[in-house]
């Protein structure tokens, strides 16, 4: 009897994990990745199999859940294109073409591993559910599930540090649970304003073998914005943002 | 023929030198991210210069070439070699920002040298005033394209015609003053905007748009509602018919977009020239139309696909009467040196036969295929425009290479096929091969750049 009684308790010890809201536990590593709303710097960097390398830079805006916007900087090339993500929708905006077209988020504005999704990522638990939460080692691993058809990759693992509550990997699937792609979060820094999280992500993906891209963070800062700016019509002015 | 192959093979030497240089550039690059680069200035200038050679098969028994030719004998083949300098600048102060965007073009062909006029350099030069996120104004030439199509935008009442051979060039504007007001909800109305645009003719400022000494106004409202952008569009003031349009797009799913338009044009005159060479003009009320979708596979090819239904179009039979009086035009001057049936059918052709898409019913198809082979920056497509009521279509593959840092390379070959009184048939080329070469350049990033590198020397 006393036996059956250790092991209900070990058992009771052991289930803490799905005990862990796992909701709860997404939300609080969005909020560790990001504020709520922010503007950030980012560069992203392709890297090619013989070790050529084209960069990109980006200035992003955030606003709750569901609002995105990312201008580009350089190169010169690609200066004043911006893309908008409100929700479920994703829009364009080339200035030699002068008006704001629909995309996709599968799509990639600039080659490479990283889509559009990539670049206008919301958070995790806008998009995701969370399937099952397990504990590897000094990790948790939650398996997500994407709430919508529409969302860019239909599973995802994510592995996080269990005390920052920091991702440090993240591999994203498509529904019959092939990879598409990994991401590796390094070099945890300090932002200021409370903001510590890391400021390096690197991908690969089977799909492009030897192929890297690396997405390097700078001033990531809490702002408040008019709900305003995230619409089709804002997005030539992007730029009198910064 | 020869002379051809020979300026072909000049296109890949020159493409090959330009990879090359790009290869040794990229090898010596390192990466950083320098807080530099995301410091923002005041002001701006940059742009890109742009190289196009290009050759053309003639088609001698083409309508349209003896248009042209029947003057002169210019072989099978003839080339053109074009460049352009596209430059923009910006300053910034306050609530206000100042940005013109001028086109400098220079063109050597059959005809020797050649450039854009002056008052057609600025494509875009205005003051734009934003008092806060929802509201800003803007006056000076502007460039309002409205619509959701690709290709074609039949509701596009205030821009000049886009190429549907080449949809992504910037297009010159028109003087203007436009205002945005953006007002955003929570609910199934998302967005709502209102752009009103007044819009000048007279002698010398925007001439070139209708009838001059009107005051027009045109109007979009915007909303998106229920994840579907639609816009309400007019135009009115008499410079043109008054026209109304409504378009929409939307997306079903993560990769499939679906978008349409509609243009009701009130009294649109039409100028049509029999085999005779008698000219009739008929007003009545157009409606142009256009459904298409792009769609992404899951192997990253793009699919752009439109049918566009162009009310102000020609018919088959009208389009038929204009190439048979070209015709006996040009017989006529083969018998007796006479041109005047082709000076005739030249001045119907300029903004009416000779418009881009100027039959009824059009397909368009392009498919794109993103990095095959794992070739990164490396995008293949082929593109195909149909008309529907004579059958004939261009099909044009392309490649494109945004590889190196600003340069964009794009070897474009096109087909034109068709028979006898068709719009592609009669074009006066049966084929065209072009190379693009371009260059996109941040003169303030390179000032900055030259500078650190003086300071680093003088160290």
């Amino acid at each position: 009897m006393k036996k059956i009684l250790i092991c209900l308790v070990a058992l009771l010890v052991a289930v803490p994990v799905h005990a862990i809201e796992g909701a709860q536990l997404l939300k609080q590593i969005d909020r560790n990745l990001n504020p709520e709303s922010y503007e950030m710097y980012r560069k992203l960097i392709n890297v090619e199999p013989d070790g050529r390398k084209k960069e990109y830079t980006l200035f992003s805006v955030k606003k709750g859940v569901d609002k995105v916007a990312a201008l580009f900087l350089t190169p010169a090339s690609e200066k004043g294109r911006s893309t908008l993500r409100l929700g479920d929708n994703m829009w364009l905006y080339i200035p030699n073409v002068g008006k704001p077209v629909r995309i996709t988020s599968l799509q990639s504005v600039v080659g490479g591993v990283f889509n559009n999704a990539d670049i206008l990522q919301l958070d995790y638990a806008a998009e995701y559910d969370v399937e099952k939460v397990e504990e590897a080692g000094k990790e948790y691993l939650l398996h997500l599930k994407a709430k919508t058809k529409t969302v860019a990759y239909d599973k995802i693992k994510l592995w996080a540090d269990k005390d920052k509550k920091l991702p440090t990997k993240i591999e994203c699937r498509t529904e019959a649970g092939m990879l598409i792609k990994t991401l590796y979060f390094k070099e945890v820094k300090d932002f200021g304003g409370g903001i510590v999280r890391p400021s390096v992500i690197e991908t690969d993906s089977p799909l492009y073998k030897g192929y890297k891209s690396i997405f390097i963070f700078a001033n990531i800062k809490q702002r408040d914005f008019k709900d305003e700016v995230f619409t089709l019509t804002f997005m030539p002015n992007i730029e009198s943002l910064r | 023929m020869k002379r051809g192959f020979f300026l072909w093979v000049r296109l890949w030497i020159i493409a090959g030198l330009f990879i090359l240089w790009g290869s040794i550039a990229f090898a010596e690059e390192e990466y950083k991210f320098d807080i530099s680069e995301i410091e923002k200035k005041p002001y701006h200038i940059g742009g890109y210069a742009e190289f196009r050679p290009v050759i053309f098969w003639l088609d001698s028994n083409a309508s349209l070439y003896k248009l042209r030719f029947y003057k002169r004998d210019e072989g099978n083949t003839i080339e053109e070699h074009s460049g352009k300098l596209q430059l923009e600048g910006s300053y910034e102060k306050g609530i206000a920002r100042l940005f013109v965007r001028a086109d400098l073009d220079l063109k050597y062909s059959y005809l020797g040298w050649d450039h854009n006029e002056s008052k057609r350099m600025i494509h875009e030069g205005y003051l734009s005033i934003k008092p806060s996120d929802s509201l800003s104004f803007k006056f000076g030439k502007q460039t309002l394209l409205w619509g959701k199509g690709y290709a074609f935008n039949p509701v596009a009442f205030v821009s000049r015609p886009k190429d549907p051979d080449d949809p992504e060039l910037s297009l010159e504007g028109f003087v203007a003053a436009s205002a945005d007001y953006i007002k955003s909800f929570n609910g199934p109305l998302k967005t709502f905007s209102i752009t009103p645009v007044v819009f000048p003719v007279y002698k010398r400022l925007n001439d070139d748009f209708g009838t001059v000494n009107r005051l027009n106004f045109a109007g979009k409202l915007y909303f998106l509602l229920y994840d579907t952008d639609i816009d309400l569009i007019g135009l009115t003031g008499g410079s043109k018919t008054n026209r109304f349009g409504i378009d929409f797009s939307r997306n079903i799913t993560s990769n499939f977009e679906i978008h349409g338009e509609f243009a009701f044009i009130n009294h649109q005159t039409k100028k049509v020239i029999d085999k005779q060479g008698k000219i009739t003009e008929s007003k009545f009320d157009a409606k142009s139309y256009l459904l298409g979708l792009r769609y992404l596979t899951p192997w990253d090819t793009t699919f752009i696909f439109e049918y566009y239904r162009n009310g102000t179009g020609f018919t088959h039979l009208e389009m038929k009467d204009y190439f048979t009086f070209i015709d006996k035009g040009y017989d006529l001057f083969l018998a007796r040196g006479n041109d005047s049936l082709l000076k005739k059918a030249t001045s119907v052709t300029q903004g009416n036969y000779g418009r881009p898409n100027p039959m009824r019913d059009y397909l368009y198809l392009r498919v794109s295929q993103k990095e095959p082979f794992n070739i990164l920056y490396f995008t293949p497509a082929i593109t195909t425009i149909m008309n529907l009521n004579d059958r004939s279509f261009q099909i044009s593959p392309e490649l494109l290479y945004t590889g190196f840092t600003n340069w964009e390379l794009r070897l474009k070959g096109t087909a034109l096929v068709g028979g006898k009184e068709t719009e592609f048939g009669e074009k006066q080329n049966d084929y065209r091969v072009e190379l693009r070469v371009r260059y996109y350049f941040d003169a303030v990033k390179a000032f900055d750049w030259l500078k650190g590198k003086i300071a680093q020397n003088n160290r």
